[in-house]
């Protein structure tokens, strides 16, 4: 990466992963299962990521990462389901597709962030349990009004979004997510955020505007879950008020807290394989279990997954609340030049 | 007008019901200025507590005087020995953490109890809700006009029940040394134990005591809904937690007027527009408080020191 | 006189019932060195919080280069030339010695509008005022997406600030504890950081609260003439806040003393060790009357 000019370093890696992605799209498209286990992951890595720059790097309790969530899947998917059926002339199918996605997706997440920016003005005045309160409730609130408005489809939710969701786009995704997500840590304004972290008063007395910080990070981070939302919108084949629950949120803050307030790269381990562990028991009991047996047990492991996430929160708070990886980052145990970014102490 | 008044009793009896809940999380703010999120799941391991000991009893004894007094003490001891684990366990060792690693514990107890209530084997219930068995079989007390004001028994024993454990409650923290206790630990726990206060039994006692509570207020909601379910302890939960907010966190008559309030706006929301809008009721004062008004109606402002 | 750098006049708060400072007055000008002492809980900290911003004065004004501050969030005072140290170290713990320093460096470039035409916007009308405003606010938000893009201009700026994190850290001997992170350092360091750290922000008026406490007498004797180098060196007013007598004495020209959130005495040091309302406030009146002294218009 240093050895890069300086005015290519900033896009070289996204350009990149497009090729990259590009090529692993070509590959595995042909395998929907992994597709669609891969896009689950993507999905909670993305919302893993963005709430940990609100709630690991700023230091702000948020437990309603839900329901921005929600904003992004339903505007998202609402502009998808009435751009159905427009077809742009001269550009073939599957390209027109992934452009209409694209658009859905900046919608949803706009949406989100601008929800983000309404919810967090007020909210980030709170410290702490007050806080995390507030944003459950606001969390609750958008869900609520959602599942009441006819144009979403109340209860029942949305149905036939055009399923045009690629392993390429989700894993772009993510990867921009994180690339933002470290481009700000290594940056004067993460700096920032990280000092609004550890001593707010004293980040303010040094300059630091912490009210526009806060709301900024609060922005950032709901504008993805609400890209992860509308993502979500297109790969499975109904949204209902009832997958943006107030258990998805505290799925996500396990998540981060399980990997570490602040350190991105525990965000992403843990949602990789708490998303994944759950799916290898099914498969494996459906697998073996033959059909009768199997599915019981799969289903088993439905049901235990929230019990199981509220232990480990419980065991987790009480012998390493810092989680797998504390505040530090897998990749700062690699080699300088492999995957650590640019920095400038360096 | 009729309605109207139907309202209100209908709210007053809910509102008390949040009231009983809502104490229980103010007293724990108030001497561990925790937010016991798994409040409201405690509850319902009481209720189901007092499911399981009325099934027992079976007809006729469960609805008995004895019977009935039986099935509440049970439950509520039941649940005073669940508070007292959970706070030994999960709450005593994060004493002097940060308070977010002990909302993230709560959170964690909330989600076991709740869901793992919903699992499937051994003595686990389930998810499917039950029916719970009529202890108070309902009859109806008073009638105005014609049926425009009807007031059931349960309606009234369950209010006089909540008012019987409120006034209780209240004589414990104003007029005993208990009570004193309490309230020096909820200040500074600290020096109370300086001061020769055994604050660990003090903390303890109240969480037994809160726990207890939620328990008499589960059945008095399992009485009014008829069904237990395993979830039914998070919204209640959340919405005694705003009732609390209401009244000012920590502070004890604001719980109650907190409760009351929710309950009565909540009634009237749901009776005059429908019942999908109930829960943003709840949320609705939620938000609005923490924001206008953080420390609520009777609480008091602390300013930080720099 | 040119304009004061820092002016409070007539300057209250009071804490509900509780009169934490009254009737404070207070010039800084550029090269001043003062103390404010006192006993403890006579409102000092407060003073500074009030100085500040981070409470609003109850009564009188506060004034940074000429402009009254009352009202305005600490972080906009601390952009105006005000900075200060904390009584009870705090410093971002788990940042590095140099991330700490470099958090208050203010960027010298800006993104769309230089800081001279913010200034000469705000000037112009009130400092609420709505152009102003809106070209930090879109400055803000260029700075953000040049951070994401990783522009060349934005390498320069993050590297212009890690030598001037660099720079502070050696003139405050700390350049070998760079890359530490802050709770690791001994106290004495600490204490350092945080004055680098105030310093970074590039102000005129520095404010020490307690920066000698916890030090043994070689560090606070390095600290007396640390002190004086930074006023010259950075041209700065400085207003000291200490309990050790030998220190404030020592290098202060000019001690003010509160009481009670009251001033009871103002001077140079020989006049203010002398003064018996001083001897009082620290030794009460018993000491006085075995002197042989009387408080002038008290008991005794």
């Amino acid at each position: 990466m240093a050895s890069l000019p300086a005015p290519v370093r900033g896009v070289f890696p996204v350009l990149l992963a497009v090729g990259v992605l590009g090529g692993l799209q070509v590959v595995v498209g042909q395998l929907p299962f992994f597709v669609y286990l891969s896009s689950l992951v993507g999905v909670n890595v993305i919302l893993a990521v963005s709430l940990n720059i609100v709630n690991g790097m700023t230091g702000q309790f948020s437990i309603g990462h839900a329901g921005f969530m929600a904003v992004g899947a339903y505007v998202g998917g609402k502009l998808a389901l009435e751009m159905k059926d427009l077809a742009i002339a001269g550009i073939p199918h599957g390209v027109s597709d992934q452009l209409q996605l694209l658009a859905s997706l900046a919608l949803g997440g706009v949406a989100a962030g601008v929800a983000g920016f309404l919810v967090g003005l007020p909210s980030l005045r709170l410290r702490g349990d007050y806080l995390a309160i507030v944003t459950l409730g606001f969390g609750e609130m958008i869900r609520v009004i959602v599942s009441n408005l006819e144009v979403f489809g109340r209860a029942l939710g949305l149905s036939g979004i055009p399923q045009t969701s690629s392993f390429m786009m989700i894993w772009l995704c993510v990867f921009v997510v994180v690339l933002v997500a470290r481009r700000i840590q290594d940056s004067a304004h993460g700096r920032s955020l990280l000092a609004i972290r550890e001593d707010e008063v004293a980040a303010e007395a040094m300059g630091v505007d912490t009210t526009a910080y806060k709301v900024r990070a609060f922005v950032i981070s709901s504008f993805f879950a609400g890209v992860a939302g509308a993502l979500f919108a297109h790969f499975v084949p109904i949204i209902n008020p009832g997958s943006f629950t107030f258990v998805k949120s505290i799925e996500v803050v396990t998540m981060v807290v399980a990997g570490g307030l602040g350190s991105i790269s525990g965000s992403i381990v843990a949602a990789v394989v708490l998303t994944l562990l759950p799916e290898v028991l099914r498969s494996l009991f459906l697998q073996v279990g033959g059909l009768e047996g199997g599915a019981a047990l799969a289903q088993k492991v439905d049901q235990i997954r929230m019990p199981v996430y509220g232990i480990l929160l419980v065991i987790l708070m009480l012998s390493r609340p810092q989680g797998v990886f504390g505040n530090r980052e897998l990749w700062d145990a690699f080699p300088r030049w492999w995957g650590r970014g640019w920095r400038a102490e360096e | 007008m009729g309605d109207l008044v139907q309202h209100l009793i209908n709210g007053l009896a809910a509102g008390t019901i949040y009231a009983l809940v809502a104490l229980g999380y103010t007293m724990v703010y108030g001497v561990l200025k925790l937010i016991n999120f798994a409040h409201g799941d405690v509850m319902m391991v009481g209720t189901f507590g007092a499911y399981a000991v009325a099934r027992a009893l079976g007809r006729p004894a469960q609805t008995s005087l004895l019977g009935v007094a039986a099935i509440f003490l049970l439950a509520m001891g039941g649940c005073a020995l669940l508070g007292l684990l959970i706070e030994r366990f999960a709450y005593r060792p994060l004493r002097e953490k940060p308070r977010l690693t002990a909302l993230i514990t709560a959170i964690g107890i909330s989600f076991t109890l709740s869901y793992g209530f919903q699992l499937d084997f051994g003595p686990l219930p389930g998810a499917a809700p039950r029916a719970f068995p009529e202890i108070i079989p309902p009859r109806e007390w008073f009638v105005f006009g014609d049926r425009t004001v009807v007031i059931w028994n349960w309606q009234v024993i369950s209010l006089g029940i909540a008012l019987l454990l409120m006034v209780a409650l209240q004589a414990l923290v104003y007029r005993s040394r208990f009570g004193r206790a309490m309230r020096a630990v909820s200040f500074d726990h600290r020096t109370a134990a300086l001061m020769g206060i055994p604050v660990d039994r003090v903390i303890a006692l109240t969480f037994m005591l809160g726990s207890a509570l939620a328990a008499g207020a589960g059945i008095l909601f399992a009485i009014k809904d008829t069904v237990v379910q395993p979830l039914m302890g998070l919204y209640v939960g959340l919405k005694a937690f705003v009732a609390a907010v209401i009244g000012g966190i920590g502070n004890v008559p604001g719980a109650v007027v907190g409760g009351l309030l929710l309950g009565l706006v909540e009634e009237f929301v749901v009776g005059y527009s429908s019942s999908s809008w109930r829960d943003a009721v709840a949320f609705s004062f939620l938000i609005l408080v923490l924001l206008v008004r953080p420390s609520g109606l009777f609480g008091t402002v602390t300013a930080e020191k720099v | 006189m040119s304009t004061p750098l820092l002016q409070a006049q007539g300057v209250a708060i009071h804490f509900g019932g509780l009169k934490a400072l009254s009737g404070f007055d207070l010039d800084i000008h550029p090269a001043d060195l003062k103390g404010l002492i006192g006993p403890n809980g006579a409102g000092k900290t407060t003073a500074f919080n009030v100085l500040t911003g981070v409470y609003l004065p109850t009564a009188g004004t506060v004034r940074v280069a000429g402009e009254v501050v009352n009202g305005l969030k600490p972080h906009q005072i601390n952009r105006l030339g005000l900075a200060r140290t904390f009584q009870n170290i705090r410093l971002f713990k788990t940042l590095t010695a140099l991330d700490n320093v470099r958090v208050a460096c203010l960027s010298d470039t800006y993104a769309f509008f230089s800081r001279a035409r913010i200034e000469a916007a705000r000037r112009r009308s009130s400092k609420r005022s709505g152009a102003a405003a809106a070209m930090v606010a879109l400055n803000n938000y260029v700075d953000w997406w040049r951070a994401l893009l990783l522009t060349p201009g934005f390498q320069r700026e993050e590297r212009a600030l890690t030598v001037k994190a660099d720079a502070l850290l050696d003139v405050m001997g700390l350049l070998h504890r760079r890359d530490e992170e802050a709770r690791n350092l001994p106290y004495g360091e600490q204490r350092r950081l945080e004055i680098a750290r105030a310093l970074a922000t590039g102000p005129r008026v520095l404010l020490l609260d307690e920066p000698a406490a916890g030090m043994n007498t070689r560090e606070k004797a390095d600290l007396m003439v640390l002190i004086r180098e930074l006023r010259t060196r950075f041209s700065l007013g400085i207003l000291v806040i200490e309990h050790d007598m030998k220190l404030v004495m020592g290098i202060c020209e000019e001690i003010t003393v509160l009481d009670y959130g009251e001033t009871i005495a103002r001077g140079n040091p020989e006049r203010v060790r002398a003064d018996p309302k001083v001897i009082e406030a620290y030794l009460g009146d018993s000491y006085l009357a075995a002197q042989g002294m009387r408080v002038p218009g008290g008991a005794g």
